[in-house]
C-alpha cells in the first residue's frame, strides 16, 4: 500500500492505496464522484473516463491512481462553481448536446481543455478535437454546435476579442 | 479487466536514482512506465504483469527537444510537444505529421515518443517515423554505461527492441536536416487518427542541381514491424523527384514488401495503400524540400 496526496476538485486527499488501483476507481469508488464514466475498461478507446490531470485531458482508466501523487485532478462535478454551469454545460443543455448522457462527462472534460487551448476553433478543429470520444447515441452533430456554441458565448463575453 | 497486484512503485527524481529503482526486483519483473498508453492496456489485461512499476514521469531530464547539432528528443516528449513544435519543419515535419495524428488529444497528452518506440508496436506511427529519419538511440545501463545505437538496430521486430530490460532509453538524436530537406508521413487507417493499416515515411534531400541526393523511406503497418523500403530509397535516389520515378519507386516498395492480409485489409489493398500514400508523401516531402531550398516557408 501507498499513501498518496492529491487534489480533485479543488480539495486535498489523502488516500492509501495499492498500485495496482486504477485512478478512475479511486475517483468513483474511493471519492464517490460517479460523474466520471468507464466503458471501454481496458482498451482507452472510449474516453468516458476522461478527466483533467493538471488542467490536460487525459483517460483516467489508463492511469494508476498512484501515479496521481502529487497532481491536481478535475472531474465533471469540479466544473460548476456552487451550482452555475460553465459556459460549455449551458451550451451542451440549450443545444441538445447529449442524448442518455453517459459519454457528456468525458466530453464536457475534454473539450474544457480543447477550448483553453484553441477557443475559436473551427468545426473540423472540433471534430478531430472528439476522436477520443464515443457517443453511443451518435449525437455527434449536436455536441460540435454545443462546442461551437460555448466558444461563441465565450468569445462574446470577452468582447469578441 | 484489472491488473494483477503490483507490489512496488517506484518515482526517481534523477537518472541517478532511476538506476538504483531497478533494484531488488528482476528486470523482467519490473514495468518503466511512461504515457501509459501501451503498456497499461497489456496491464489491465493481464498481458504483462508487473511486481514493481518504476514510473519515469518525475525524470525532467528524459523531457524536451534540443537543437545543438541536429535535434535531441528526450524518450518523455509527449506527442503533444511534438504535434504543436511548429519549428518542426523541413527534414523534421514527419515527427509533426505523425504526432499531430496519433489516436486522439487525451492520448497525445500522455504518450511519449519514447514509449512508442519502445514498445514497437506493428501498427504504431513514430518508430517508422524515427527509423525514416535515420535517428541515433540514446541508452543508459542500470550499471551506469550508456551506449549510441543506429534505429535501425534497435528497431528488431513486432514488440521487440534492442533494448535491455535494465536500460533507459534516454533521448532519440536526429541528424542535422538543413535546407534542401523535407520530410512527410502519413497513414491510413479504418478511422480518422485510427493506428495504420499502413503507413509512409519519406525523408528527402535534395542536391545543388534540385535532383534527389538522397532518400530515405520507411513503412509502418506490416507484419514484420516498421521498416525500410531500400528499392524505394534506390529509385528516388538520383532521380529528378519526377510523376516516373515517385511511381516506379512505390511500385517497387508495393512488390517488395511483404504485405499480411487480416480482418483491415488483404495484401493487394495493402500494396495499394503503400502506392498511394507513398506518392502522397514523397510530393509533400519533396515540396517541403524544395521550399527550404529556395528559403521559402515550407
Ligand atoms: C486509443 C489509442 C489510440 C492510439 N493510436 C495510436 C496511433 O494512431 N498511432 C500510434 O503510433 N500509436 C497509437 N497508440 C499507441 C500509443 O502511441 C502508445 O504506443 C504510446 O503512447 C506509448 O508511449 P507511452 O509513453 O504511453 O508508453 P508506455 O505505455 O508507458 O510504455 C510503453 C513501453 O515502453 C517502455 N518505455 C517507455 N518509456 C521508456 C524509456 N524511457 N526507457 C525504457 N523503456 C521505456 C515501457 O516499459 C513499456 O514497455 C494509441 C493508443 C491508444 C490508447
Ligand atoms: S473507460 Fe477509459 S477510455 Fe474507455
Ligand atoms: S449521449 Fe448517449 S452515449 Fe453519448
Amino acid at each position: 500500500m501507498k499513501t498518496i496526496t492529491l487534489t480533485v476538485n479543488g480539495t486535498a486527499y489523502q488516500e492509501t492505496v495499492a498500485p495496482r488501483l486504477l485512478l478512475v476507481d479511486l475517483i468513483r469508488e474511493r471519492l464517490a464522484l460517479t460523474g466520471t464514466h468507464v466503458s471501454c475498461t481496458y482498451e482507452g478507446a472510449c474516453g468516458a473516463c476522461t478527466v483533467l490531470l493538471d488542467g490536460d485531458a487525459v483517460k483516467s482508466c489508463m492511469m494508476l491512481a498512484v501515479q496521481a501523487d502529487g497532481h491536481s485532478i478535475t472531474t465533471v462535478e469540479g466544473l460548476a462553481v456552487d451550482g452555475q454551469l460553465t459556459p460549455l454545460q449551458q451550451a451542451f443543455k440549450e443545444e441538445h448536446g447529449l442524448q442518455c448522457g453517459f459519454c457528456t462527462p468525458g466530453i464536457l472534460m475534454n473539450m474544457t481543455d480543447f477550448l483553453k487551448k484553441n477557443p475559436r476553433p473551427t468545426d473540423a478543429e472540433i471534430r478531430h478535437g472528439l476522436i477520443g470520444n464515443l457517443c453511443r447515441c451518435t449525437g455527434y452533430i449536436n455536441i460540435v454546435k454545443a462546442v461551437r456554441a460555448a466558444a461563441r458565448a465565450a468569445a462574446a463575453q470577452t468582447g469578441g476579442q | 479487466m484489472f491488473p494483477v497486484a503490483i507490489e512496488e512503485y517506484r518515482r526517481p527524481k534523477t537518472l541517478v536514482e532511476a538506476r538504483l529503482a531497478l533494484d531488488g526486483y528482476d528486470p523482467d519483473d519490473i514495468v518503466l512506465l511512461a504515457g501509459g498508453q501501451s503498456v497499461m492496456q497489456a496491464i489491465k489485461a493481464r498481458m504483462v504483469r508487473p511486481r514493481c512499476i518504476v514510473d519515469l514521469q518525475d525524470l525532467a531530464e528524459l523531457r524536451g527537444m534540443s537543437r545543438a547539432d541536429g535535434l535531441t528528443i528526450g524518450a518523455l516528449t509527449r506527442y503533444v510537444e511534438i504535434a504543436e513544435d511548429t519549428g518542426l519543419t523541413g527534414g523534421y515535419a514527419a515527427l509533426r505529421d505523425a504526432a499531430q495524428h496519433v489516436g486522439d488529444r487525451q492520448v497525445r497528452n500522455r504518450g511519449t515518443i519514447g514509449g512508442s518506440v519502445c514498445w514497437n508496436y506493428v501498427a504504431s506511427c513514430l518508430p517508422a517515423v524515427v527509423l525514416g529519419l535515420g535517428a541515433t538511440v540514446d541508452l543508459l545501463a542500470v550499471d551506469g554505461k550508456s551506449r549510441q545505437i543506429a534505429i535501425d538496430d534497435f528497431l528488431i521486430g513486432p514488440l521487440e527492441t534492442a533494448r535491455r530490460p535494465d536500460e533507459f532509453l534516454v533521448s532519440l538524436h536526429l541528424p542535422k536536416l538543413g535546407a534542401g530537406s523535407g520530410s512527410a508521413y502519413r497513414k491510413w487507417g479504418l478511422v480518422t487518427d485510427a493506428l495504420p493499416v499502413v503507413g509512409v515515411c519519406v525523408l528527402i534531400t535534395l542536391a545543388s542541381d534540385g535532383k534527389i541526393a538522397a532518400a530515405r523511406v520507411s513503412l509502418s503497418g506490416l507484419a514484420a514491424g516498421a521498416q525500410r523500403a531500400q528499392a524505394a530509397e534506390f529509385i528516388l535516389t538520383g532521380s529528378d523527384g519526377g510523376d516516373a520515378a515517385i511511381t516506379a519507386a512505390f511500385a517497387e516498395a508495393a512488390g517488395a514488401a511483404d504485405a499480411q492480409a487480416d480482418k483491415w485489409a488483404d495484401s493487394a489493398y495493402r500494396r495499394q495503400l503503400i502506392r498511394t500514400l507513398g506518392r502522397e508523401v514523397a510530393e509533400t516531402a519533396l515540396q517541403r524540400a524544395r521550399a527550404g531550398s529556395t528559403g521559402a516557408k515550407p
